[in-house]
């Protein structure tokens, strides 16, 4: 179950999100996330991913259905990883890409400071619009904001 | 083994971050925002080894890994599969990157929590360049 504290911080304030996978020879692969939904059950989540982030994505899903998600709020840097199971995939529909926007709106709003003179749609960019939408079962979160805390395990906690 | 381009070179001496996959024995991919990517040859980079973390536990059992580097600038993200060969913990690659590290730190409100315990040298295995979507 995901805390409804951590609910909250992936539906209001975290603004990045990076996806790994790993094919059958143990080597990893990275994959941007454009977006993110907590499921209703509080349990799954889905992941929205942009094309030029597919390769090897599902082909390793499908053959193991390892998958860990690091989501931030930039630049406060409060971290989590969530890990888990792949469940199913589907296409994008029209909520998934509302849901990108809200998302690549916060990003371009928390990296405007850095980048003052950068033309809107130069940053807007940054986030791509979805093509493949992953449901996800969380099985484990951990706290990755830097500092001595980081990689303590929140779910389930670190004494079960 | 691949070659470190000339055009991602500023990117990396910028300080952008990155995210770093790594997998474990067992089969567990961990994925982590690193602070710096440093630049060590045509065929080699350095990451920071900061916390004893799942990320140095994984490469150290399993050396392969994955880095992207996000080039704002270049309306890009560059990918680099990556193989752990050495850590070190004094010499110019590891000063270089100390001093680096402090001055990311300062700019990112991290001072006194960001500290090199070490410079992880890697491999380059292949680097992509990925534009963004249009």
């Amino acid at each position: 179950m995901i805390p409804g504290k951590l609910v909250r911080f992936l539906e209001h304030h975290a603004n990045v999100a990076f996806a790994g996978t790993r094919d059958s020879d143990l080597v990893p692969f990275g994959h941007r996330v454009s977006g993110w939904r907590v499921g209703a059950d509080h349990r799954t989540i889905t992941f929205l991913f942009p094309d030029e982030f597919h390769a090897r994505l599902l082909e390793s899903l499908q053959q193991n259905g390892a998958l860990a998600v690091t989501l931030e709020e930039f630049p406060s840097h409060e971290t989590y990883q969530f890990k888990g199971r792949f469940v199913r995939h589907r296409e994008i529909q029209d909520a998934d890409l509302e849901n990108v926007d809200r998302i690549r709106q916060r990003f371009v709003k928390s990296l405007r400071p850095m980048y003052p003179h950068a033309p809107e749609d130069v940053l807007k960019r940054f986030v791509s619009p979805p093509s493949l939408a992953v449901d996800f079962e969380v099985l484990e979160i951990f706290l990755q904001t830097p500092g001595p805390g980081a990689g303590t395990r929140l779910v389930p906690p670190m004494d079960r | 083994m691949a070659r470190l381009p000339p055009e991602i070179r500023p990117v990396l001496d910028n300080g952008t971050p990155a995210v770093m996959v790594t997998c474990s024995a067992d089969g567990t991919p961990n994925t982590t925002v690193i602070s710096q990517v440093y630049y060590v040859d045509e065929t080699h980079a350095a990451l920071s080894f900061q916390f004893f973390s799942k990320t140095i536990r994984n490469v150290r059992e399993n050396p392969h890994a994955f880095v992207c580097v996000f080039d704002i600038a270049g309306q890009a993200h560059w990918a680099l599969q990556l193989a752990f060969e050495r850590s070190e913990t004094e010499g110019p690659i590891f000063d270089a990157m100390e001093m680096q590290i402090e001055a990311i730190a300062s700019m990112t409100g991290m001072s006194g929590i960001f500290k090199l315990r070490a410079a992880d040298i890697y491999r380059v295995l292949s680097v992509e360049k990925v534009p963004h979507a249009d």
